[in-house]
Formats: C-alpha cells, structure tokens, sequence
C-alpha cells in the first residue's frame, strides 16, 4: 500500500505546500455548469451529473425527464449512518436465495434445479443452504426480507430493468439515479466521499447533478501502479491535480476531464488516508488472493463505514455473474457461499469496531428469474425477494409471496411490492429523508426499520 | 474554438485510426489524412489460431497469450487502420468473453473472423456471429435446444447487435430464440471421436433443434438461424440502429435523424461496411468542430498510442500494457457483459483516472528529454492547453514529463 500522509481534513496541497489553489466546491461549481450544457459524445451515462445526452447503453431507450435534483440539505443534513447496497448483476435467482419450500408447485415448476432442503426460517420459506449467516441473523431479529419486489409492465432487458433499479423511475432511463438525487439533498457537493461505489466504473444509481461519487476496487485505494523508479506517488498525484486549474469553459469535454482530474487528487487523499487507517486482517497478497471479489470489495465497505465519517452510502456495483441461463445449480451455489462468508466479515468488522448500530446492508437486483427451469439455469424473470440486514432493521417478512399459479403471459411472477417502495423505507427509515421528493410520487413505506 | 488543419488530421488519424497514428499525423491535408487511414491495399498478417488437442492445452499460456499478442501487434501497426478501428468496433459490438468462453482458441477464431468482415458485408457479419462457436457459448446458444429454450441470444440480438429496444416484442424474443435451437460447440476429446465430429466447430444437431412453426417479426414459417438472421436485416431498424453507431464511433456524436437515415440507406443497399464508413466520414460534419474533441479515449486506445510513439517491442513493455489495461478492467476479449466495454464519461470515474497512471510503465525507462510542446507532438496533440504546457514543463524528469503528457486532459480525449 502507498503511503499517503497528506490528513482527511479535504485540504488539497500543492507541490510547493502552498495554499490549497483549488477548492472542492469551486470544481463541483464548474461541474454544475459544464455538465448541464456539454453534448458529450461518449455514450455512457453521465458520470459526473446530469447529461442530457445520455442514454442506456440501447441508445433508442426513452430518455425522461428525472425529478428536478433537490437543493442542498432539503433532504436533511449528513446522519453518519452508512447503507451498503450490495447488487447482484445479471438478475439473482431469488427462488433459491428465499425458497418458498412449502409449495408443490415451487418443485414442480423447478424440477432438478429445485431446493430440497433449505435452511427453513417459518416452515414456508426457507434460505439457500449456504446463507447460514443471514438466517442465523434473521432468527436473531436482523434481517427483513421482502418478498415480491417488481415493478408494473417489466422490462426483461437486463440494460432496461438496470436503468429502472438505478434511476428509481420506472420506464424511465432518468438522468440521475435514487442515490445520488438523496446524495444532492444533503450533503450535494461538500463531501466527496458521501457515496462510494467499489468496483471500476461509478454506478448510475448514485449519480447525482452535484454530488460526487468516488470508485475503488479494494484496499490499495485511489493509487496507480507506477514504475519503481517514481519514488514519490502522492507528489506525482499533485503535480497531475495541477491540470485542473480551477477556470473552466462550460460546453467542453476537456474541461469536465480537467475538473474530474482536479477532484479525484482531493477524493483520493481523503480516501486513501481511511483505508490506511483500517486495520487488516491478513494484508499480504496472499492474503488478499485468498478472497472472494465480494469478499474483497466488502472488506473496503468495512473499513470506510468504521472510519470516523463514514460515507452516506456504499454500493458494491453489479457484483457476480447471476445471469444463470444455463450452468445454475453449481454457479448459483458459489455465489450463495461467497454472499454469506462475505456478509458474516463484513458484519464481524462492524461488531468489532461497536458502530452496528449505524450501519445496515441491502442486497438489490435488476430482476429475478423465471420460474421454470430451462433444462440448464433459468431465463429472466421479475419479482424477486431482499434483504436487509443488521442490527438496526426490524426483521421478519414483509411483503407477499408473489403467486406462482397465477403467472404472467411469459410465465413470470407477478410483483407484489413496488421495488420504489423499498427504496422510500430505507431513505425515511434509515435517513428520515423525505422520498416524494426523490421519487415523485408518494410511495407506500414498509416499516423495515421499526 | 476553432481547430487547425493540423488539429483536424489528427482528429481523422485517432477515430479512423487506433491511438496516436504517427505517421497519418504527418499527413499535409484532412483528405490525404483520410485516404491514408481507410487505404485497404496492404494486407493484413493474418491470424493464425492453432487449434488445441485437449482442454489441458486450450488452457496453456501459449494458447491464452497467442490472441491477444496478434491484436495489440496489429492494433499498434498493422497496414490497415480501419481495419483496426472496425475490428475493435466490431468486437465491442458482438460483445465476448473470454471469461465464459474459457477456450482462447475459440475467441481467436471468433476474431479472425470478424477481422475478415470487418470491412466487408455486414449481412455476412451478422450471419457468422450467429453461429460463431464462441458467441454460442458466450450467450448459451450451446444450452438452446428444443423444449428446453434458451433466450439469451434471442434476446440480445436484437437488442443489442441489430434492431435496439422497443422494435421487436418479447413474443419475437422466443421465436427467435427457437429459430436459433440446435447448434453445439464439441470440444477437443475422446468424446468428439467417438461421435466424428469436428472439435471446436459451430455443428448443427438436428434433433435439438426446434423445427416448429414460429412467428418472427411478422414472417411465419419453420424457421431456422438463417433465416431468422435474414428477417432481421429485413426491418428498417437494423440499418438504422447499427449505422448510428458506427457513426457514433468515428464522429463522437449521434447523427441527427436526417442524417441517420441517408447513411442507413446507403448502408442497407448491400451491407457494404465501407460504404458506410465513406458515407460518415465524407460527411461535413465528421471534421467540424463539434466532433473534434467529443469521445473519451478509451484505456487501450491510450496504451496504443503509447506504443505506436515510444514503441512496445519489449516484452516488459507488453506486459506492462496488459496489467494496466486489465487493472481498468479493459482488456480485449474480456468485456465486463454482453453491453460491450464502457465508453464516454464512465471511464472517467476517480478509479479509472487514476490508474491511467498505470501505462506510465509502458514508456521506455529512458525517455528522451523533451518539453511538453515536443511531447504533446509526438502524441499528435496540437492544442495542449496553456496550463498543461505549465505543469508538464514544471516536472524536471524525463519520464515524469512524459507519464503527465499521457495522463493530461488533452490525451484523455480525442
């Protein structure tokens, strides 16, 4: 690991130790104005804010109009509570993450990918056998899992559902996603690392008009891997900040480079000195091999949300390969043991560290999986169980187990939780920030934390 | 702004071209700029995948290294840069993975494939990568037999490879995946043997295949993977949807609807890939100020400029590309899903940017002592900013200077 010494106060040093000649707030400003008006040409979705180009990756996806981004602290002030979204990518089999056993009908359909025996929670459900974790912290009161979670006419496109997940609007692409909009009606541009979003590009989900969100792998933090003879990796870092010089012409795609060059230098140092700080368990690289990808991504999670200021959100981005059309049985199973030993770590670090009480895990998905087997795995499907987990959720069931005789026309589940609803729960449960202004619409709330 | 004739034949040497382009950079006019990058008169040296006898050998390092050094060699200085520029758009299109595929041999194959359309018909693109034995696997074409269906494949074909969202229902998505039933991909084996059959070939097996009446986008017929291919490029759409990509990669910017239509029309006359790229590039607008300057440079257009500039015959040097690349996770023949690599501003993200820094290990140790004006020309870069010039010309190493060069804004877009 480099060694960083510059402290978490935000302060951005020159080479010379001079004066910070860049503040935080003066690029988010210059990224606020830039971004509003640039037509930039990549056709990814805006990273740093909104885009009015942007589109899915399905460039004829229909590109609506978000909800206006809310104004700083509209939606409350920083809580120094932590969610870590933990997304299952490809679409998670929740008929084997929460097995509903009991029912004929569930084997039938399943066949040899059926669950025999899973760890049986209340003789309807039960959990795949290797989530040992979640139902020993579910009968011990933490863990809420809803069941049915859809939205109205779904969308069995993989880049089409994502964008719904991440956008929090149905049917639309949105130009801003449900954290990130929650991110801008809080804390907004003050604090860089208020959403962080392990793994190698940013998730839209958090993507906000003048938030910020920092993405990293695992525990070496922001650093690049330099040759041996650059001695010296944070003065190279400074030297690199001094392309951004704080003047920006607002319709140009250099300068957006320029201001995300000059604010990664200040979220990297901040970053990097808490992830120095977190104690490790075994750091060498053999250490870090012998770790699962999520394994290593929620070790990061553990060490930003024991730090002193922990972020708002952590969102572990499009984790696993769950899109099991074919190959299900052994792929889904080492999924399931990588989730739980990952989870049980995660939460070890949190005991330790005593700070249980302010953070809670939620696990999302584009979609769930059809209920019959296909002979090899499982096409895409629609309403699917999650969890939310820790001490401060008020376990049980919520939701309606969705029908599996009364199938849609694809023979799909038919939802029974409006996946927005679980959103709205969390951000007034857990933030107590108002969710009509993030979604638009006055969603039903499940009392998921008490 | 306006942009200088040298800034221009830049622009046409980095979207047609891969990287840098130093020699087409030195090019006199913006149309000698482009003849030289669409010249098809040299052939390329072709790609030799040597099939493997087993699955031990599928997976040894010669096997795994052999594709990847071929592509770099020639996305670096092959004769034909748009042919790289196109077999790069192409792989991203029909996105695979090696890490599904798992046998090296088979995306190899799947590559001097589409290198050998790249440039030609994309009809007889589309129809090859139906039935490539790596797409098969990629997307469980393998797994898609009758009464057991597999919609993978009959889902992203039309999504993401010809007509885009909202032309097709989920109703075609099943006929087409049933057209698509029957095909298998034997591996290297005692197995294959037995029953005579070519290993590693795409193979159709009649009795997995679905030979039911279906209805596909209006045409009702026994229909197999040919002609469910055939009633693809048959709607409007496909030309549509693909040509604004492709304008979109060498332009940086969506055509406009207009626009769109007159190349699509050009482009579904008979599939001529470079039609359709005189078509874009003949357009005013390719070399306009309002393209220039619009795309991200991805990861590996920036390790390949690096390597055409300062040179990548060290095999230190390669292996320094490839760590770099893969630590972004930008690695040919690995794209993160079926959606292809990322592009425009999500390469932009702090972790990304950072480790841009990564591909200073590909520049030589001893770098030539240049200021930032010389750098910033052999990178074909004729309009590095004031502030720029300021802090590459402030580091007082060589190679420093030249590492801040490649990780200036002004590298960091095209």
């Amino acid at each position: 690991m480099n060694e960083h010494t510059t402290p978490d106060t935000g302060a951005v040093e020159t080479p010379d130790g001079a004066c910070p000649a860049i503040t935080r707030r003066r690029f988010i400003a210059a990224l606020g104005a830039s971004v509003a008006t640039v037509a930039v040409g990549g056709y990814g979705i805006s990273v740093w804010g909104k885009n009015p180009t942007a589109t899915t990756v399905a460039p004829t996806g229909v590109l609506q109009a978000a909800t206006t981004a809310p104004t700083v602290g509209s939606l409350g002030s920083a809580t120094g509570r932590t969610l870590v979204v933990v997304e299952m990518g490809g679409g998670n089999d929740g008929l084997n993450t929460v097995v509903p056993f009991a029912s004929g009908r569930y084997h039938d359909l399943r066949g040899d990918l059926a669950i025999d025996e899973p760890l049986d929670l209340d003789g309807e459900i039960g959990l795949h056998p290797a989530l040992t974790f979640l139902a020993d912290r579910y009968d011990a009161g933490d863990v809420a899992i809803v069941e049915g979670i859809g939205y109205p006419d779904p969308d069995l496109s993989h880049f089409a559902s994502m964008a719904t997940w991440w956008s929090g609007l149905p049917g639309s692409v949105g130009a801003t996603g449900w954290l990130g909009r929650y991110l801008d009606g809080t804390v907004g541009s003050e604090d860089p690392l208020a959403g962080v979003t392990i793994g190698p590009g940013p998730t839209p989900a958090l993507l906000g008009e003048r938030s910020f969100q920092v993405s990293v792998q695992d525990m070496s933090g922001l650093a690049p891997a330099v040759p041996g003879w650059i001695d010296d990796t944070d003065e190279l870092m400074a030297m690199w900040q001094g392309f951004a010089p704080g003047d920006f012409d607002g319709a140009v795609l250099l300068d957006l480079v320029r201001a995300a060059i000059g604010i990664t230098v200040d979220a990297a140092n901040e970053l990097n000195a808490k992830l120095d700080g977190a104690p490790a368990d075994d750091p060498t690289p053999a250490g870090r091999r012998r770790r699962s990808d999520l394994g290593t991504s929620m070790e990061v999670a553990a060490a930003l949300v024991t730090a002193p200021g922990p972020p708002a959100v952590v969102y572990v981005h499009g984790w696993g390969d769950f899109d099991t059309h074919e190959g299900q049985a052994d792929r889904h199973q080492g999924m399931m043991e990588t989730l739980n030993e990952a989870l049980g770590d995660f939460f070890d670090a949190v005991e330790a560290a005593a700070v249980q009480d302010r953070v809670i895990v939620m696990t999302t998905s584009e979609f769930g999986r059809r209920p019959a087997f296909n002979g090899s795995g499982t096409d895409h499907g629609t309403a699917n169980a999650h969890f939310l987990v820790g001490a401060p959720v008020a376990g049980g069931r919520y939701g309606e187990t969705p029908s599996l005789v009364d199938l849609d026309r694809r023979g799909n589940m038919i939802h029974t939780v409006d996946y927005r609803s679980v959103f709205a729960s969390v951000l007034t449960g857990w933030f107590g920030a108002d969710a009509e202004t993030i979604f638009g619409a006055d969603l039903e709330t499940l009392p998921l934390l008490g | 702004m306006s942009y200088s004739e040298r800034e221009r034949i830049s622009h046409v040497a980095r979207r047609i071209g891969f990287g840098v382009e130093p020699a087409i950079v030195k090019a006199l006019s913006v149309d000698e700029a482009i003849a030289m990058a669409l010249d098809l008169s040299v052939p390329t040296p072709p790609p030799d995948p040597v099939a493997p006898a087993d699955m031990d050998e599928a997976r040894s390092p010669e096997q795994r290294e052999a594709p990847y050094r071929y592509w770099f060699a020639q996305l670096v200085d092959g004769p034909r840069r748009i042919e790289e520029r196109l077999t790069w758009f192409w792989h991203d299109h029909f996105a695979t993975g090696i890490q599904k595929v798992k046998v090296p041999y088979l995306m190899f194959v799947q590559h001097a494939t589409i290198r050998k359309l790249a440039t030609g018909s994309f009809a007889e693109l589309l129809h090859a990568i139906a039935v490539d034995p790596a797409m098969l696997i990629y997307l469980d074409g393998v797994q898609n037999a009758a009464g057991r269906i597999n919609e993978n494949f009959g889902r992203e074909v039309m999504e993401l490879f010809t007509l885009g969202r909202g032309n097709y229902t989920e109703d075609d998505v099943v006929a087409a995946s049933r057209a698509f039933s029957g095909w298998v991909v034997p591996r290297a084996g005692p197995r294959a043997e037995r029953r005579g059959l070519t290993p590693w070939a795409a193979t159709f097996v009649p009795f997995r295949h679905d030979d039911g009446t279906k209805t596909f986008l209006g045409v009702t017929g026994e229909l197999d993977a040919s002609d469910a291919i055939d009633i693809i490029l048959d709607q409007p759409a496909t030309a549509t949807f693909v040509s604004a990509k492709l304008y979109r990669e060498l332009v940086g910017v969506p055509p406009d609807p207009t626009t769109n239509e007159r190349i699509a029309a050009v482009f579904r006359r008979d599939w001529s890939i470079m039609a359709l790229v005189e078509e874009i590039v003949a357009d005013p607008g390719f070399v306009s100020d309002d393209a220039i300057r619009t795309k991200v440079r991805t990861p590996l257009e920036r390790a390949a400029g690096i390597a055409q500039v300062f040179g990548a015959g060290s095999p230190a040097a390669g292996r320094s590309i490839f760590q770099a690349l893969r630590a972004v996770r930008f690695v040919p023949f690995a794209p993160p899903n079926v959606a292809g690599f990322p592009k425009g501003e999500r390469l932009l993200g702090p972790y990304r940017l950072v480790h841009g820094f990564d591909l200073a290990a590909a520049l030589p140790r001893e770098v030539p002592d240049l200021s930032a004006d010389e750098l910033a020309a052999r990178f074909g870069i004729f309009d590095l900013g004031a502030d720029s010039r300021t802090v590459i010309d402030a580091a007082t190493d060589p190679f420093v200077r030249a590492a801040l060069t490649v990780n200036a804004p002004e590298y960091f877009v095209t």
